[in-house]
């Protein structure tokens, strides 16, 4: 087993492609393949997407009630590259619902909070984590974090992995993610910027303010940070510089459904074979993203689409 | 047709020293009649089903009768799995457990449940450590699709 995946607040994501969405008014789907149901939540996804990568793994987080079971059953469907250990609590797992419109070019994503997690299912699962971390070298904390658990989550699973000389990917938002920065924890550090352009209490407008966040993530300790900027570009700051890779082609609101996710797979994927380059590996990361995004929903890329599109965006060093 | 093949790959465990209401709990939550119990190297050391939980809490004659219809008084088995319900999963789970390997044959899967009596079995690999369970219903699902002897 290579790396282990942890989503703290899984989800069953739906989804549902409709043209010319307009909200209040009844919309009738007209393919059955434009309905769907996958299991989600950012760790999962990096999962999934590790499997068509060919890389074995284990996911592991909370799940709850018959959406959880279903969660857990369609991932194994997926592949068997993944092994689920999860920890199942009262509650019923979250639903997360997107409605794609590729005519007007739109993504309407509709999240749950998810289950309360109690502190026994909390104490099971860092115990059960501590004994899978003895089996992995590479660990994907990605997501949001649960009710019931507490804010230093990240900071205490991702200091677990980097005190045991192996590597922490994580992925997230608000005072949970800027935590485990700031503690110097975080290998690969990813801020989600979906919901709001924010970090470390500093809005980001304009590139200067992303290429100091990314600065800000480096000088704290992580070796690689990645920042998502407008919808085709990222800036990438390592020890070394800091960058901007933007695409040739332009991408659609409406393909970008798991290209975050596809990143971080291909960065972890890079770093399995090659661990000290990191610029690489938010390469192979971005080429992961671009072959995503030529798919509509969330479908399985390959390394053969990972290498056919890693000249597929410009290279640009800022600092 | 191996193992490999026809394992579910979820290592969903409980530690040795866990409580027997923990069990209980898992079980209900996840659906399942048993799980395998691993220490903290995750080397499967044994394995305990909803039936240990019952033989336990039930007097121990009640292996020499027939029928539950023996037992005077239905009452003591819910004082006795009172009694038990903290006690740790090691002290009521079945040692040393009934293994199988990914490289292993179905078919050889299919006889270790059958003389053995179980419904799941844990999947190990040569540290002994679980890599997931085979159960019943796969098997048989397995056979059907004439999967089995291949």
């Amino acid at each position: 087993m290579n790396v282990l995946t942890v989503t703290l607040n899984p989800a069953l994501d739906r989804e549902i492609v409709v043209e010319n969405f307009k909200i209040n008014e009844f919309h009738r789907v007209k393919n059955p393949s434009y309905s769907v149901m996958d299991p989600g939540g950012k760790g999962i996804n990096v999962s999934v997407i590790l499997s068509g990568l060919g890389v074995r793994n284990v996911a592991m987080g909370f799940l709850g009630g018959n959406i959880g079971k279903v969660v857990e059953e369609r991932m194994r469907l997926i592949s068997d590259l993944i092994t689920t250990g999860f920890v199942h609590v009262e509650e019923e797992t979250r639903e997360n619902i997107a409605i794609v419109d590729p005519l007007g070019d739109t993504i309407t994503e509709i999240n749950s909070s998810g289950p309360l997690v109690k502190p026994d299912d909390l104490r099971m699962f860092l115990r059960r984590f501590e004994v899978a971390l003895s089996r992995v070298r590479h660990v994907v904390i990605s997501g949001s974090i649960p009710r019931g658990v507490e804010n230093d989550i990240c900071r205490t699973l991702c200091k677990k992995v980097t005190d045991t000389g192996k590597l922490a990917f994580a992925e997230g938002t608000g005072p949970a993610f800027e935590m485990a920065v700031e503690a110097g924890v975080i290998t690969v550090a990813r801020p989600d910027l979906r919901s709001r352009k924010l970090i470390f209490g500093e809005s980001l407008v304009d590139l200067n303010d992303y290429v100091r966040a990314a600065k800000k993530i480096i000088e704290k300790g992580a070796k690689l940070a990645i920042l998502s900027y407008a919808i085709e570009g990222d800036v990438i700051a390592t020890q070394d510089g800091v960058w901007l890779f933007k695409t040739r082609a332009h991408i659609d609101r409406s393909h970008l459904l798991g290209t975050g996710d596809a990143f971080m797979a291909g960065v972890v994927h890079s770093m399995i074979e090659n661990e000290k380059d990191c610029f690489l590996a938010a390469k192979r990361g971005m080429s992961a993203a671009v072959a995503e995004a030529e798919y509509i929903s969330k479908e399985l890329i390959s390394t053969k689409d990972i290498d056919e599109h890693i000249d597929s965006f410009d290279v640009r060093e800022l600092e | 047709m191996k193992v490999s093949e026809a394992m579910i790959r979820d290592v969903s465990t409980i530690f040795e020293d866990e409580t027997i209401e923990d069990f209980i709990v898992f079980c209900l939550r996840q659906n399942k009649s048993g799980l395998p119990v691993v220490d903290e190297e995750f080397r499967v050391v044994g394995f305990l089903s909803e039936s240990d939980v019952i033989k336990s809490a039930l007097p121990s004659y009640f292996s020499l009768l027939q029928s539950a219809s023996f037992i005077p008084d239905t009452h003591q088995f819910v004082i006795r799995l009172g009694k038990i319900k903290d006690d740790r999963v090691s002290q009521h789970m079945v040692k040393p457990p009934v293994l199988i390997k990914p490289d292993d044959t179905v078919i050889y899967a299919a006889d270790l449940l059958i003389k053995n009596g179980l419904k799941i079995m844990p999947v190990v690999d040569d540290e002994g450590k679980l890599m997931g369970i085979v159960n019943r219903i796969y098997l048989i699902h397995a056979a059907t699709q004439g999967k089995i002897d291949r």
